[in-house]
């Protein structure tokens, strides 16, 4: 059931116009704070054109290291230090005569073993668990 | 109608730019769009929180086609019209608040307001009875009465014949002026 009244005469045309008038100019207002939201909410669906400013960015920050490791001699000089590297790991899985008879002249030692402390009687015993 | 078509140009082209990543076109075309469809929910719904989800629901839907717009295929607007009175109808379906016959009154003892606050009191009484109203016919209403559509826009929006925009509109205004009947006076329409 209806609670409307039909004893009123109806609203007439320029009635209806005096009405939609005032709801054109009373149109709701959006609110300051969600219009930015939504402007926020635009920039962060932007599409994938920005995504490659993105990618730039960090290709430009790699170019900087790139640029800082140029600085001190490039590849050239990388490659030198890995070889020099390398080098220095082969010295001390087997040394060369010359190295051992430097090292023991100087500090005073017959062999490598007397001086980490292993005589020629050290004998090892190993435990069964 | 000329300024109609530049502001539909005006849209497609700052869409355009949006799509290829112009940041102040995302902030122009926001700020042009997003008041027409606030306005369009808010009178569909009757409640200013659900207008705002379903105006950040529109745009949304808006930025993620933005890359596939086809500028000769629709306006901007229409398409957006479109998608918000879907998402009120949904709403109000859910809600299935669609034939409240609430509509407040009026006091009748309001002599000597102001023209700003007769504005507002018509505007709200409008709003109200809008709410009694079934969805269909409210968005035809506020289509063709409020935001100044024609009927073969409001067909294209609707998705329905001139012809059921024209009966929509029809029994929505006889059932407005059935339901503002007795608040004439209170209006003060009786009198202009």
């Amino acid at each position: 059931m209806t609670d409307k009244d039909f004893n009123y005469p109806p609203l007439d045309e320029s009635e209806f116009g005096l009405l939609f008038d005032a709801a054109k100019k009373g149109a709701p207002e959006l609110d300051a704070e969600f219009l930015t939201r939504l402007q926020s909410q635009a920039l962060e669906a932007m599409p994938q054109e920005l995504m490659v400013g993105f990618t730039l960015k960090k290709l430009s920050l790699f170019g900087q290291i790139s640029d800082v490791f140029a600085q001190f001699g490039g590849w050239p000089a990388g490659a030198g230090l890995a070889m020099a590297g390398a080098f220095g790991v082969l010295i001390g899985i087997s040394p060369p005569d010359v190295v051992l008879d430097a090292t023991t002249a100087y500090f005073q030692t017959e062999s490598l073993n007397d001086l980490v402390g292993l005589g020629d009687e050290t004998e090892f015993y190993w435990e069964d668990v | 109608m000329a300024s109609d078509i530049s502001q539909n140009q005006q849209d497609a082209e700052l869409l355009m730019r949006f799509s290829k990543g112009d940041c102040a076109a995302a902030k122009a075309l926001t700020s042009r769009l997003a008041p027409v469809v606030f306005a369009q929910a808010f009178r569909m719904l009757g409640d200013r929180t659900e207008a705002e989800d379903v105006t950040q629901e529109s745009l949304l839907r808006l930025w993620k086609i933005a890359p596939d717009w086809d500028a000769n295929r629709a306006k901007i607007t229409t398409w957006l019209y479109r998608v918000t009175s879907n998402l009120c109808i949904d709403r109000l379906r859910k809600s299935n608040r669609n034939s409240g016959d609430e509509v407040p009154e009026l006091a009748d003892d309001t002599p000597g307001v102001d023209c700003k606050l007769q504005i507002t009191a018509r505007a709200q009484a409008l709003q109200h009875a809008l709410q009694t109203l079934p969805g269909r016919q409210r968005q035809a209403m506020i289509l063709r009465h409020i935001e100044d559509l024609s009927n073969p826009e409001i067909s294209d929006i609707m998705e329905v014949s001139v012809e059921a925009v024209e009966s929509l509109v029809s029994r929505g205004k006889r059932a407005l002026a059935i339901t503002l009947a007795p608040q004439k006076k209170a209006l003060g329409l009786e009198n202009d």
